[in-house]
This record gives C-alpha cells, structure tokens and sequence, in this order.
C-alpha cells in the first residue's frame, strides 16, 4: 500500500466539506476555489476537483451563475443552495466532533494490560 | 518548422502548434472517456475543463502573436492531473440515484433490438432480456440450427414475428432493464442525440476537408478559369462515397456471413478433433487396439511415438481451425478480443513443431520404402519323373476367413498369440523348366527398406510355410509380417521347376495364385486347374485338355 494513495483517500474525503466550506464564506468561481484548496494543500492537481463540483451541483448542493469578466470571457461562480447551507451546517458539527473523536483516539495512550 | 491552428478553447482564441493540439486533443479524448461512468454532467465538466486549461494557457501566453508549444500542454496536464485523477471514487460517492439501476430487472420486457441486429435483432432482445453478450444467444441459435437440423431457424423465424422491435425510447428503456421515468428518458435521448450529432458533425468535418483539400488541388492546377469545374468534381466524390458507404454495408454484411461460416467450420473441425482424439486416447489408454482405429500409413514404422504423433497431427490441423473460429467470432462481434502476442507467438511455435514432426515421420516413412530387397529360399523336391506333382494352396481360416482361394494385395490385421501382424494373400505361382534335371521350387519373398539390406532383412522376416508330402506340395495362401509393414507392397514369388517330361497336376485351390504359367496352346491360368500338364522341351503342354480351338467351336 503507498502512502501517496492513503493522503489522497484522506483528503478526498474532507475534500467535499472543504468545498462547501469555501463557498460559505462567499460565491467564488472555479479558479478561486482551486488556489484556495491549493495553497492549503489539499488537492494535488486540479482534475480531481471538476467531476465533485459537478456531482455537489447535480445532488442540489450548489448552484451556478454567470458572472462578466473584465479579462475574458464569462466565469462560472458557484453558490451554495438552502440545502447547501444545511448541509454545511450539518457537516461542521461532524467534522468538529469527528476532530475531538480523532484527537482522543491519537493521544490516548494503549493501556499496559491489553 | 510546423502548421499551427487557430483554436477557441473556453472562450480565449489561441494559435497552437499541431503536436501540441494533437496533444491536447487526446487528453481531453481521455478525460471524456474517463468520465464516462456518468453521462449526466460529462460534457459540463469538459467545458469547466476546457474554461480551465484556456486560463491556465493565458496566464502562460502573453502576447497574443505567441503559439502555444507542446511544452505548455504538458505543463497544463502536470497542473490539471492524468486522467485517472478525474475518476471518482465510486464505492464512496455511489448515490442512491446509481445504485438501483442494477437491481430493477423487474421491469424488463422482451423486444427485438432494431438498432443491433444481423437479421431481425431477436438474439440481441433475448441478450438484452437476460443481461449477456449478444454472441452467446447468436452462438446458441446456431448449435441449436445444427444439431437440432433447423430447428434454431424456425425458433428464430416465430419469435422474429412475435416479439415486436423496442421502437419508442420507453420501449427501448424496458428492454435495456432500465426504469422508465423522466430522468432515465431524457438521458437515453441525450446519448442518442450525441451520438447522431457527433457522426454527423464527423461526417460532415471530413467531406469538407476532403472537398477543400480536392478544390484548392484542382484550382491549384487548372487556375481560377476552370474553377466551374471544381463543383463537378466535388459532386463526384459525392457520389463515390455514397458508393463506398453501400459498399461498406454489403461488406460487413458479407462480412458477417463469412464470420459464421468461419465459426461453423471452425468449431466443427475442432469438436470432432477433440473427439477423435478423445477417443482414440482413451482406445490406446485402455489398451484397445486394432479394428477400431486406421492410423494413418505413415504411423506404422515411426520411431516416434504414435501419441506424439497423434497430438502433432491434432495440433498441425485444430491450430488453423481455432484462428478461424477466432476470426469468425471476432467478425460477428467485436467484443472477442484478439489473441495476444504471446499466446498467437505460442501458437505458431506449437505448430511449427507440429509440422516438423509430421514432415519428418513423413520423410521417415518415405524412406522405409525407398529400397526393394528380396529373399530367396531353394528348395530339392525329391521325387521321381514318373511321379504327378500335385500343386496345392490352403488357406488358414481361423486366421482370416475368405470365402475363396484368392490372390489379392490388401492387407488384414490378425492377432498372433497376442501380437498383431499383418495377413496378405500376394502370393504368385509359376511352373518353369528345370535344366538341373531334377525338380524344385523357389520362393522369392519381397520387401521395401530404408536401405537394400534392410529391405532384404525385412523380406527375410516375413513368415511364410508350405509342407511337402510324397509328391504333394501344399503351400500357404497368405503369408504373414509384421504390422509396421503394412503399408509396403510386399509380395511372394514361388517359381516351380520341373524336368522335361514330368507331369505335374493343378489343383483347384491353386486357380487364383498362378500367374502367367506358359504352356502351349495359351490356356488361360484359370483354366489350367483341375488338369495335367506334361513339362515338353520349353513350356507345359496339358493332357487333358479340350484344345482351344475345339473350344472355341463348342461355344
């Protein structure tokens, strides 16, 4: 088993919330969403993203609209739906708890009779 | 120095080298295909792709003049990820809305599929109905069409008329098994319209090009005057390629039809192979020999084992006929994959050593025969001139049964104390003068080898028994040899010499052996039995006999 896969099936699976999570704080377009999870260091290369954009989309998570560019030509901005905004909701309690639950599993330290 | 082309990717105009768009074509190419689990946003997400690869290139591309390299592409797709990145992972993200679309066989009907068939598309319905390959039920209408004489057409022919065609996409949905509602329809539709757009569009790309590429040629060589002319031929090569698109059809379904003739021969040959070759293994296994199998002539006197030999024969035949059936099946469906290297490298190797086996038992066994060798035996008779020599020939019918005395050159194969030899009935008699002034009889047997001494061994070995009683000499109808000499023409020549005027009487049984005994007044062999002949200076005279021309008047 590499350890490249298992970083890549951990990211993946946070990589959704974090999605949802950028978009909270405001509509952005792909470009924005990609150097933010760039620079955060959670995704490798940019195709991962484009097929879970797609899929957040179709489930209702997410909307999009077009948007002018001074630069070129329209950009495509996501926006999180009302069901997006639950779901975050929901996810941020999991994901605070899920935190708690992992950082007690870490430092607990095995007991000498097991 | 290279062609670049103006493209519009994501909106931005850039100029591109041609191995840099080729480049980008096929990774785009394989993106789409990696993507293809999901038809539902593919071709959203290409163009967010597309949007994407088109910013990155002008963040790179500055001036507007500058051409993107093959360099930049490849930068692009370190940036942007192979195309397996672009795969989800399937066990984690599979909705609810992908997963029931295996279990819902429930809503299946049967229809024929107009849009896969070779006749009426009956075998691609009933494939659709049970979820298989189309082969498997057009390989079992054609079992059943065999073995069962017919009867697979005639199912073929009443369900043709029974079942209708999935003509509507709800029918056409029912018959794929999948659940008809909005969603499922609209998808189904969507395929379809890509797939007749895309063609199109392909169809219509290249007969511009080719009709470009032929006009700026033709205008090229004849000037701008003759340019009416350029229309003309363009409405030609319309017309060819019409020609060439019936051509197409015919040929693929010509096509199709060798296929099955292929498969047919093909899987006829190598079942009945594996039968034979079934059988006479497990004959030879459990050690039963003899009438039930004929070996072909060349496996009697080869040093190489008759298993051997069997398989070689097996493989030089069955190898060809399996690349025929492979080739049929692969023409009526181009699932079948083709033989790999190895195996097709295995093959070839197989019956190449194959061939080299039987070419050299050939060889082998031409050789056996090569070389005539015979072997004489002399023989005193010891009897006196006034004593009637009595010539007789008995056959041994708890050998080999005949129903009469007869000379013949077929052989039979008996069992000798447990051991098989060969029977034959070759034997050829003559009566001669002697010039000794004493009576004798040579036998002269004759055989072929790979060298004359061997020939002349192999003439020695031959068996053959005669008992001489007072002036009785009764020989043996049959002499025999051993198996491996089945296939040489071994024959006997008794030659019996008797002094001038000793007599010498024929007796019936001899009436098919003797062989152009000469005597005065031309009797006919057959004629000679059952009477006396008197030995003169030269030839036999008879006795006894009607002279010929008395004969001839009496009839």
């Amino acid at each position: 088993m590499k350890i490249e896969n298992t970083k890549a099936q951990m990211r993946k699976g946070v990589l959704e919330y974090c999605i949802l999570s950028i978009l909270k704080n405001g509509d952005a377009y792909t470009s924005e969403i990609l150097s933010t999870l760039k620079s955060a260091e959670m995704i490798v290369v940019e195709g991962t993203i484009y097929p879970l954009l797609t899929r957040l989309k179709n489930t209702g998570l997410l909307t999009y609209r077009w948007e002018e560019s001074t630069s070129g030509p329209p950009r495509k901005y996501y926006v999180l739906t009302e069901t997006g905004s639950m779901f975050i909701k929901e996810l941020d309690k999991t994901w605070s708890n899920l935190v708690t639950a992992v950082n007690q599993v870490i430092s607990t330290k095995p007991t000498s009779n097991e | 120095m290279n062609r670049t082309i103006n493209i519009n990717l994501g909106g931005f105009f850039f100029h591109i080298d041609e191995t840099a768009y080729q480049k980008l074509r096929t990774y785009l190419a394989s993106i789409s295909k990696s993507l293809s689990d999901d038809a539902h946003g593919k071709n959203e997400i290409i163009a967010d792709i597309e949007a994407r690869i088109s910013e990155l290139l002008s963040e790179k591309i500055t001036d507007s003049r500058q051409v993107v390299s093959e360099i930049d592409i490849e930068d692009i797709i370190v940036i942007m990820g192979q195309p397996e990145d672009y795969t989800e992972d399937e066990e984690a993200y599979s909705d609810a809305s992908y997963s029931y679309k295996r279990n819902s066989s429930s809503g299946k009907k049967l229809f024929r599929d107009g849009d896969d068939k070779f006749l009426g598309g009956v075998a691609s319905g009933i494939a659709h109905y049970f979820d298989i390959d189309t082969i498997w039920v057009r390989l079992l209408f054609l079992v059943i069409t065999i073995a069962g004489v017919g009867a697979g057409i005639l199912v073929y022919i009443a369900l043709w008329i029974l079942l209708p065609e999935a003509k509507t996409t709800a029918e056409k949905l029912q018959m794929e098994g999948e659940p008809v509602n909005i969603d499922n329809i609209e998808k189904k539709i969507r395929e379809e319209f890509t797939n007749v757009s895309e063609s199109v569009r392909n169809a219509a790309n290249e007969a511009s090009e080719k009709i470009k590429d032929g006009a700026s040629e033709f205008s090229e060589k004849m000037g701008q005057t003759f340019s009416a002319k350029t229309n003309k031929n363009n409405g030609l090569q319309d017309f060819l390629n019409a020609i060439g698109k019936i051509a197409m059809v015919f040929f693929k379904i010509l096509g199709k039809f060798i296929g099955v003739l292929f498969v047919i021969s093909g899987a006829a040959v190598i079942l009945s192979l594996i039968i034979g070759g079934f059988s006479v293994g497990s004959l030879e296994f459990l050690n039963i020999d003899g009438g039930f199998i004929n070996y072909p002539d060349f496996f009697y006197e080869a040093t190489l084992p008759k298993w051997l030999l069997s398989l070689s024969l097996f493989t030089l035949i069955g190898i060809p006929f399996l690349v025929l059936l492979v080739l049929g099946l692969r023409m009526l469906s181009s699932n079948i994959k083709q033989f790999s290297k190895i195996t097709s490298i295995t093959l070839l190797a197989i019956w190449f050593m194959a061939l080299l086996t039987i070419i050299f038992t050939g060889v082998e066994f031409g050789a056996s025969h090569a070389n005539y060798g015979k072997s004489i035996s002399n023989n005193q008779l010891d009897i006196t001139k006034k004593d009637t020599l009595i010539l007789k020939m008995i056959n041994n019918d708890l050998l080999y049964y005949q129903d009469n005395l007869k000379r013949s050159s077929r052989k039979h194969e008996v069992a000798i104390d447990g051991e098989l030899m060969v029977y034959t009935n070759d034997i050829r008699l003559d009566v001669k003068k002697s010039n000794t002034g004493y009576a004798y009889f040579i036998v002269q047997k004759e055989s072929y080898g790979r060298s004359r001494i061997k020939a002349s061994k192999n003439a020695e070995k031959i068996q053959y028994e005669y008992t001489i009683t007072d002036n009785e000499i009764v020989f043996d109808a049959f002499f025999l040899s051993d198996l491996k000499n089945i296939f040489k023409d071994e024959e006997i020549d008794i030659t019996v010499f008797i002094p001038a005027t000793s007599t010498i009487y024929f007796d019936s049984s001899v009436k098919n052996f003797l062989s152009n005994v000469k005597n005065k007044g031309n009797i006919y062999d057959k004629e000679m039995v059952d009477h006396h002949f008197k030995m003169t200076n030269t030839v036999l005279k008879c006795t006894d006999c009607i002279a010929v021309s008395q004969r001839n008047e009496t009839i």
